[in-house]
């Protein structure tokens, strides 16, 4: 059994024994205010106590904390009062990520995260693990579980054996680890348009703690902006219209704030991104001051789509994604970008080769669907009309009847919808296409699919419409919606439901037949 | 297609029944402290509407359900609002549970509960079985399930 590296023994004894010592703390100056029996001073008596009792605790989940990499099972023991023995099946990791903040980097130690499919959270959590053995464990879980794979090659998917054929020969032979292949590495022009054309609220978060810590320059630096354009010079004493003037200008430059923050936010998140494989695992680093490094199994991989913003198609770039049934780093269930952003034709070109899908024509769904978009946003805009002469009755809002310019919106809005969408049958995928402001194209392959179903509201059947949702285990589709292909003739979308079950059970006994007859041989 | 157990009907009419009168409860405090220019009325009509469209909706959806185990999936067929048709390959059943609430426990009736690795509708739940029938129904697809063999799900 491995312990973890010192320092993370004295960072927990430091947490517990800062959480012992500041529970008596609240406790006693509470139970003060209640029981007279209990006197304040009594906390300087116990808060040591509970702070020696913290770190004795923490130092001995230190301890007793243990981890090992045996030859088919990783397995943990940890646990104080209450003990816990795991062992994690090396052929059940979907992927290993190592993660190091600044200070992290600078003592040399790292976070290490296993993840499996299922439950919503990490399956094992070292940290921290000095640097190099975090790439040790790293290496050696992908070593061990390629070997598992050569001797049981029916747990393969068909396109590693296309892909890696290869590879197979030195991910079993005498080199242990070899470099990784380079397969994409995300240049500083791409890195800069990333930033500059993804629109990331991720940095808008940080605005109500800006607004927390320096308030009153915040406020200050808004006057001062927008009196040059007949705002107010002075908040206490200004008439109606500088304050209306005074909130759109400081709503602007609030917008305009959150949206460099969030293309700051992105690029250090993607700074020097590469992506390669080795052996049956993609990798892939990332990060400038926090650092990630991944590594997954090509065949955990569920599904591959491509995400673009309108900026995005505008300039023909698109970006990649991988999606696995694990959870994955800083919250993003079980989606690694495995191209940021590249040109359009750069990432066809990368999913064809990792697929061997060419990009086929979609079909959109019929016009019949758009008359559909057309009606339900114009009950949007109804509502925006609505709201707004609501409004216009409590308070005095000039040309509240020009909300109804909504109105002009909605055709345009359902035109947009339905010209994203769009669906193609392709031999060995699924593809479904979504989306105006954030357009994912899902490549699903058959044999990933879990349940397929038809759906048809009332609405839908009046016009003899339905939606298919192909269900995956990726787990990035529990935020994001299942893939679901919309507004179909009924015909057409039970045609799709039948042949997506087909192709499932065709690539299943395909499947099934290989490694049966590769296990005889084996064996 | 195979129908549910008829007395499931029953089931969905109480539950209908008494979200109506709940509401209808709702209404009638809301009139006695909040707003009193509601027609007194107005409580017992919200409650005859509610239930009316309640079991309505719980006679339409007996009828829409049905299901059938075919040669790879078990594939169901529900909905009154939103009409839903699904398969559920038996290869990526991962496992079949039995399950009985109260009131369905006193009238003699089970559900079966088959679950999936999926994200979303990752139980499938069929409800109103004869015990018997939902037992039957869970060893076949268990046998279903081991038969197709899923080497590796996920």
């Amino acid at each position: 059994m491995n312990r973890l590296h010192p320092l993370s023994g004295a960072a927990t004894a430091l947490h517990r024994g800062v959480a012992g010592g500041s529970i008596p703390f609240f406790l006693v100056s509470m139970l003060d205010g209640v029981f007279d029996a209990v006197e304040v001073g009594w906390v300087f008596f116990l808060a040591p106590v509970g702070f020696v009792v913290g770190v004795a605790y923490g130092a001995a989940y230190y301890y007793r904390f243990g981890y090992e990499l045996a030859a088919d099972t990783f397995d943990i023991r940890s646990g104080v009062l209450s003990r816990r023995s795991r062992e994690i099946p090396l052929r059940r990791i979907q992927n290993v990520d190592i993660s190091q903040g600044i200070v992290q980097r600078l003592l040399g130690v790292a976070v290490v995260r296993i993840e499996t499919a299922g439950g919503g959270e990490t399956e094992a959590e070292l940290a921290f693990v000095a640097d190099d053995e975090a790439t040790r464990l790293q290496r050696e879980i992908r070593r061990l579980t390629a070997e598992q794979h050569a001797e049981a090659p029916d747990a393969r998917s068909p396109e590693t054996d296309a892909s890696s054929a290869a590879d197979r020969a030195d991910s079993t032979g005498a080199d242990p680890d070899p470099r990784p292949t380079l397969l994409f590495d995300l240049e500083g022009r791409e890195l800069l348009l990333l930033s500059l054309s993804s629109v990331s609220l991720s940095g808008a978060t940080l605005l109500p703690l800006v607004f927390v810590v320096a308030g009153d320059a915040v406020v200050d630096l808004l006057v001062s902006l927008a009196e040059p354009l007949g705002g107010p010079a002075d908040l206490d004493d200004a008439s109606a219209p500088q304050y209306g003037l005074f909130a759109v200008v400081s709503i602007l430059y609030g917008a305009l704030a959150a949206y460099l923050l969030g293309a700051a936010y992105t690029f250090a998140t993607y700074y020097d991104f590469r992506l390669g494989s080795t052996g049956d695992d993609l990798v892939y680093e990332r990060g400038l001051l926090q650092r990630y490094s991944g590594s997954i199994p090509v065949d955990k991989i569920q599904t591959f789509s491509i995400a673009e913003n309108p900026i995005q198609r505008a300039i023909e770039y698109a970006g990649l994604r991988i999606e696995t049934a694990g959870h994955g780093p800083d919250g993003s269930a079980g989606s690694q970008s495995a191209v940021p952003l590249a040109r359009r034709r750069r990432v066809e070109g990368f999913l064809e080769r990792a697929t061997g899908l060419e990009t086929p024509s979609f079909t959109r769904p019929p016009t019949l669907a758009r008359r559909r978009y057309v009606a339900r946003y114009s009950l949007l805009a109804a509502a925006v009309v609505a709201a707004a002469f609501g409004v216009s009755r409590v308070w005095t809002i000039p040309y509240w009847y020009a909300s109804a310019l909504a109105f002009a919106g909605a055709p345009i809005a359902a035109h947009l919808r339905w010209r994203n969408l769009g669906y193609a049958v392709a031999d060995d995928h699924l593809l479904v296409r979504a989306g105006f402001w954030r357009r994912r194209t899902h490549a699903i392959p058959y044999y990933r699919v879990q349940t397929v179903s038809t759906r048809r509201s009332i609405f839908q059947r009046r016009l003899g419409l339905g939606s298919v949702v192909v269900d995956t285990a990726s787990s990035r589709t529990f935020a994001r919606g299942t893939p679901t292909i919309h507004d179909l003739e009924v015909t057409d979308a039970r045609a799709i439901h039948e042949e997506t079950r087909a192709r499932l059970e065709a690539a299943r006994r395909s499947r099934g037949a290989e490694g049966r007859e590769l296990s005889v041989t084996f064996s | 297609m195979e129908p549910l157990h008829p007395r499931i009907r029953i089931v969905w009419v109480v539950r209908a029944v008494l979200v109506a009168a709940a509401l209808a409860v709702a209404v009638a405090a809301a009139q006695r402290w909040l707003v009193d220019s509601l027609p007194s009325a107005a409580a017992v009509g919200v409650g005859l509407l509610l239930a009316l469209v309640g079991v309505a909706h719980a006679l339409l959806l007996f009828t829409n359900w049905g299901f059938e185990l075919q040669d790879d999936a078990l594939y169901l067929e529900r909905g009154v609002v939103t009409f839903v048709e699904t398969s559920v390959p038996f290869v990526r059943v991962q496992h079949v549970d039995t399950q009985f609430g109260p009131i369905e426990r006193a009238l003699g009736l089970s559900s079966v509960v088959v679950y999936t690795a999926g994200s979303r509708n990752a139980d499938v739940r069929i409800p109103g079985l004869t015990p018997d029938r939902a037992r039957s129904l869970q060893n076949t697809l268990r046998e279903l399930a081991v038969e197709s063999e899923a080497e590796d799900a996920v």
